[in-house]
């Protein structure tokens, strides 16, 4: 049961990182982004093929950032004039041509068997003590993450951004360049997706192209409105619940004796009905995005 | 400071705006005037950048104004405001006026980062500007308040405090007064000349007579898209096409009679005071 904990608690901050990068894109930027697992996915599979050709983890980790960051920079100037709508269109194919990429290009990717036996996280420690470790880094870093991106969110980036997502014409107006501004925050949350997907790898030692489909980014998506849109917090409480829900659900099976195939789908049931639930219930979800006040800033 | 030379701007068969050249001097109140639909808002929207002429070139302070770089202008000093403000409902009145300004460090994201004071030195510098701007215009009270929450007016207001955070050397007003009640609105209009003492010329389509009367030093008047006068506001009214413009094309051998207020007035007044003309 502890290990089971452990691991929900490890998957719902790798996540966590995932969801904050997506709030941070999705919910500060106003930008749809439906391909975020193709971030996610760059950096897991930059990661996997790094460590096999023997880089340590830690450099293997920052080059997933890079390349995830790289990516991020393409779809932001891939579709720099498209209208929001047709851009988040063309991130769910861009997501797709990064599966079927990792699917069929075998050579450097594995095919569909994926890649495995990556050597994992401090082999050194074994059992309870690893998976302790592991949970340690993977908060560390979702803490960085979630602190960054609300720094990120309370500065004159993060306003011209807000301003971005509601009103793009007078954003532009008052002299912010927008096409820069989305590209740079699309960057900023490949490196951050990037940098989950790699954690990912390294903790469960293996990447495949199943772990790509587009499923998944609309599992990160449930994480950030159940959440709460434009607010930080917000992503990393989705995050956890929607990790705890999906990964404790297949367990039911044990306690009530149902057939597996169906808790399978009762998993996705679950989610979706919460989502409704919260949509109707509380639609800002369940940490709404705050205005920033300046009570102790003014003059 | 601007200038427009011969531009042309057609949508599909229309020619919203139709070789028009113009030149703006430093510190000038320059009137837009003409009926619905007589390009007012096209040439605002190419002397900002916003739009694209079909022919023809605008310059600002030397450089060409091209609206594939439309943000460019308003960093160089030339800005312009909206009809319709659409203020974001998710910021607050204050963070609007601070996108306004010019905050280098915490526009960048590295620097957001790594050197939170001099963000926040620079935020302070500006918070005390946007204070006293949204005091010019009776907001301060509201800063914190979600600035799409505004009435109309009131977001006119705003639009026109955050211009105004980049101190420009040209600021284009659409419309600046429309939903603005009536006491605001000769506050505004001492709020403008003093924004003009402070070396900013100003471009302002309005419908308001009195307010253009008032304010302007020169009126350019628009019909069909192209400028039909070129004078002070006080001889607007006694410019024939500018009249036929605006009231239609007086019938041979019918004497033209305006009916106002119930009494049957003889002479034509093309102040239009708060009605859409």
């Amino acid at each position: 049961m502890l290990e089971f904990c452990l691991h929900v608690l490890i998957m719902s901050a790798i996540f966590g990182i995932a969801a904050v990068s997506l709030n941070l894109q999705a919910g500060t930027g106003g930008l749809l982004n439906f391909g975020q697992i193709a971030l996610f996915g760059i950096g897991a599979y930059a990661v996997a093929i790094l460590t096999r050709a023997g880089l340590p983890w830690p450099a293997a980790l920052l080059a997933g950032m890079g390349a995830a960051a790289l990516g991020g920079f393409a779809i932001g100037r891939l579709g720099r004039d498209l209208a929001a709508e047709y851009w988040a269109l063309a991130t769910l194919a861009v997501a797709e041509l990064v599966r079927l990429v990792a699917l069929n290009e075998d050579w450097l990717t594995g095919g569909p068997q994926g890649i495995g036996g990556i050597a994992g996280l401090f082999p050194g420690l074994d059992g309870m003590s690893r998976a302790l470790a592991t949970l340690a880094l993977a908060a560390l870093l979702l803490l960085g993450t979630a602190l960054a991106a609300r720094r990120l969110g309370q500065t004159q980036f993060g306003r011209v951004l807000r301003l971005m997502r509601e009103n793009p014409d007078l954003a532009t107006a008052l002299g912010h360049d927008i096409v820069a501004c989305k590209v740079k925050v699309l960057a900023i949350g490949g490196a951050m997706a990037g940098l989950a997907g790699g954690l990912y790898t390294l903790y469960l030692a293996f990447i495949g192209p199943d772990q790509l489909l587009p499923f998944e980014t609309f599992l990160i998506w449930t994480m950030v409105v159940l959440g709460g849109l434009g607010n930080v917090a917000g992503a990393v409480v989705g995050a956890l619940l929607v990790t705890a829900l999906y990964a404790g659900i297949p367990f039911l099976k044990d306690v009530v004796a149902l057939p597996s195939d169906l808790t399978g789908s009762l998993r996705v049931f679950a989610i979706g009905s919460i989502v409704l639930a919260v949509l109707m219930l509380k639609p800002q979800g369940l940490v709404p995005e705050r205005l920033r006040r300046f009570h102790a800033q003014r003059p | 400071m601007l200038s427009a030379h011969d531009v042309t701007r057609s949508f599909g068969g229309l020619t919203a705006v139709n070789h028009v050249s113009l030149e703006i001097g430093p510190r000038e109140i320059v009137g837009l005037v003409g009926p619905n639909g007589s390009g007012k808002t096209t040439l605002l929207n190419l002397l900002s950048g916003f739009l694209a002429p079909t022919s023809g070139e605008i310059r600002f302070d030397g450089t060409a104004v091209r609206a594939r770089r439309a943000w460019q202008p308003s960093r160089l000093g030339l800005r312009r405001t909206f009809q319709l403000p659409k203020l974001p409902a998710r910021m607050s009145v204050l963070e609007v006026m601070l996108a306004g300004g010019r905050l280098p460090a915490g526009a960048s994201p590295w620097r957001s980062l790594l050197t939170p004071g001099a963000v926040r030195r620079e935020e302070a510098a500006f918070i005390g500007k946007a204070m006293g701007l949204l005091a010019e215009v009776d907001l301060a009270g509201l800063a914190d308040h979600p600035a799409g929450g505004l009435s109309g007016g009131q977001q006119k207001l705003l639009g026109l405090a955050a211009a105004l955070m980049d101190d420009p050397a040209v600021l284009l007003l659409d419309e600046p007064t429309a939903g603005v009640n009536p006491s605001l609105r000769r506050r505004m209009a001492d709020h403008l000349r003093r924004i003009r003492e402070g070396g900013t010329a100003l471009v302002i389509v309005e419908h308001d007579m009195g307010f253009i009367g008032d304010l302007c030093d020169r009126c350019l008047a628009l019909d069909k898209g192209a400028v039909i006068a070129n004078c002070r506001p006080d001889e607007l009214s006694g410019n024939q096409q500018v009249v036929e413009a605006y009231l239609g094309r007086r019938r041979p051998g019918v004497p033209l009679r305006v009916v106002a207020g119930g009494a049957v007035a003889g002479t034509v007044d093309i102040k239009t005071s708060g009605a859409r003309a």
